[in-house]
């Protein structure tokens, strides 16, 4: 019954509906192509990978390091994808933006836990601003990243690298991601090398997540795909209730990432409650 | 009659896009009157597009009168077309329909009796529900008329078979999901299997604000068997001859239909109502 792992033929099914999904929205607002911030991680290689089959030259994939920071690996890594691929790019590097921001603080206050936290995250921020300069200029889309294991776990930032206009591989799994990525034949160096959301130098997803992502999918897959409460994913996954419960609080604490902002209800017809009309025209 | 020619138009419908889903049709029925067929059948809300979207309630002129050109267009082909649209009723109600369509005249209707209103359905916050399951009278034979989740319960296809339907058509705007496919494929193994009648599914195909129609059309004859399948995702013409005899002829000797019985079903009812009332 729990049922995560994709077969070939839904694979290939999947990146089908992908790249459709990724030409889909282009071509019904009159869009002129995409933008993909790439990292080098698995994410957003499959990301480059799958909209540069559905867009070929029209997509520009842009690397963003922060020297001294980034692992040299992983610029290197995006450099690999945009070459196997031939997939157009820009490299920029972020640390000018970045060191604006830290010398509005005083040097003994960016030792502060919570400070040191707020300016990791306003790199992907300034990452975005870069997105959307790219996408303005040449009238492109940004094309987020972000996977569902991310999404609902909240491991993301908010108007940073969740500030997308389409997200492609938002209901797939980390583990998925892992299965589709070798599928479109990423080198499998990129695809099993340990994620890291590149906070902070030596950072890993699952050492910050304290799971590995095996074991946060088959949690979640039940949460969310079985629709099971916390105790039924409990007694099902042999698993203790406080690990469940924990990645559970995750998931219902995170809502308002997945969530346009709450328009106050004042009349019979919010234009995020009661309107419904489809993005996509003809 | 044995053999019906039938063409499954598994084209692109996006929600709104009348002059676009109206395109489409007329294209799918030049190529069903070039390929000689007898009944063209296209898939659920092909008129206006399926999805929640509150241009149902301002399209719905422009959907009838797609209905009306093609009623219109019927009249010089010998072609019969099974069309879904939005039906306005006398109430100024909608609902979810399908036109039977020939000679120049709209012969029947169908009115999707199980809405679906779970996940990304809504279809109540536009639609009524039919209360009517009744086959149509065509030059073909009698066919019987389905709309996509009501051949997920039993109920509705066994009535059809009881009274006389030849042929089940099913009209279908499936998004795909993970599996979906196959399990659309059990259940109208189920019921072709429960009722000995060949059925005909035509869903729509494309895709639009991130949710796909996984097209995929197919046919199955009244043993079970699947006679073809259009493709994944793509839009197709599929063209496909279904033998009507084959259902009189194992009925004979398969008795789920000979042998319904009367009382099996008043006590599906009394269970019905207890189920009810519990």
């Amino acid at each position: 019954m729990i049922d995560i792992k994709l077969s070939r033929k839904e694979l290939s099914i999947y990146k089908e509906i992908i790249e459709n999904s990724i030409k889909a929205r282009i071509n019904k607002i009159n869009a002129n192509g995409g933008v993909v911030a790439l990292s080098g991680g698995i994410d957003s290689s499959l990301v480059a990978v799958l909209a540069s089959y559905a867009l070929g030259n029209r997509l520009l994939a842009l690397i963003m390091p922060e020297d001294g920071t980034s692992p040299d690996s992983d610029t290197n890594h995006a450099l690999r994808i945009v070459k196997k691929f031939n997939i157009p790019y820009k490299q920029i590097s972020i640390n000018g933006a970045i060191d604006w921001f830290y010398n509005i603080f005083p040097e003994k206050e960016l030792s502060r836990p919570r400070v040191r936290l707020s300016l990791a995250n306003v790199k992907p921020k300034i990452r975005m601003i870069i997105n959307y300069l790219h996408a303005n200029l040449g009238n492109r889309i940004v094309i987020g990243t972000t996977n569902k294991t991310e999404l609902l776990l909240g491991y993301g930032t908010k108007y940073g690298d969740l500030a997308a206009d389409i997200y492609p591989i938002a209901d797939m799994y980390k583990t998925q991601v892992w299965q589709l990525a070798e599928f479109v034949g990423i080198p499998t160096d990129i695809v099993h090398k340990k994620p890291t959301a590149g906070l902070w130098k030596g950072q890993t997803d699952e050492e910050e997540l304290g799971h590995t992502y095996n074991e946060i999918d088959t949690i979640l897959y039940c949460l969310v795909d079985m629709e099971f409460s916390v105790k039924e994913t409990s007694g099902y996954l042999k698993i203790e209730k406080s690990v469940i419960q924990d990645i559970y609080n995750r998931v219902i604490h995170s809502e308002h990432k997945r969530k346009t902002p709450t328009i106050t209800r004042l009349s019979k017809m919010c234009l995020d409650k009661d309107w419904r009309y489809p993005v996509e025209r003809y | 009659m044995s053999k019906v020619k039938i063409g499954l138009a598994q084209i692109i419908t996006r929600l709104g896009d009348i002059e676009g889903n109206r395109k489409r049709i007329f294209e799918a029925i030049n190529k069903g009157k070039a390929q000689n067929v007898n009944i063209i059948v296209f898939p659920e809300l092909a008129t206006l597009g399926f999805g929640s979207g509150d241009i149902y309630l301002d399209r719905i002129d422009e959907n009838l009168k797609v209905v009306d050109d093609i009623i219109k267009f019927s009249k010089d082909i010998p072609q019969w077309i099974i069309l879904g649209y939005v039906e306005r009723d006398k109430h100024g109600f909608f609902h979810n329909s399908a036109a039977v369509i020939g000679n120049g005249k709209l012969v029947g209707k169908y009115r999707k009796v199980q809405l679906v209103n779970y996940r990304l359905f809504d279809e109540k916050r536009y639609f009524s529900p039919g209360t009517q399951v009744s086959p149509v009278d065509t030059p073909f034979g009698k066919i019987g008329i389905l709309i996509c989740e009501d051949v997920w319960f039993p109920e509705p296809a066994r009535i059809l078979t009881m009274k006389g339907a030849e042929i089940i058509f099913v009209l279908s705007a499936s998004p795909y999901d993970r599996g979906k496919p196959e399990k659309w494929e059990a259940f109208l193994k189920s019921r072709a299997l429960d009722n000995i009648i060949p059925f005909v599914m035509v869903n729509q195909a494309g895709i639009q604000d991130g949710v796909t129609y996984w097209g995929g059309s197919f046919s199955i004859d009244a043993s079970g068997k699947i006679i073809k399948r259009a493709k994944l995702l793509q839009p197709e013409m599929l063209v496909l001859e279904i033998d009507t005899d084959l259902s009189k002829i194992l009925r004979r000797r398969d008795i789920r239909v000979r042998e319904i019985r009367l009382e099996i079903l008043e006590e599906l009812l009394k269970a019905y109502r207890e189920m009810s009332i519990d």
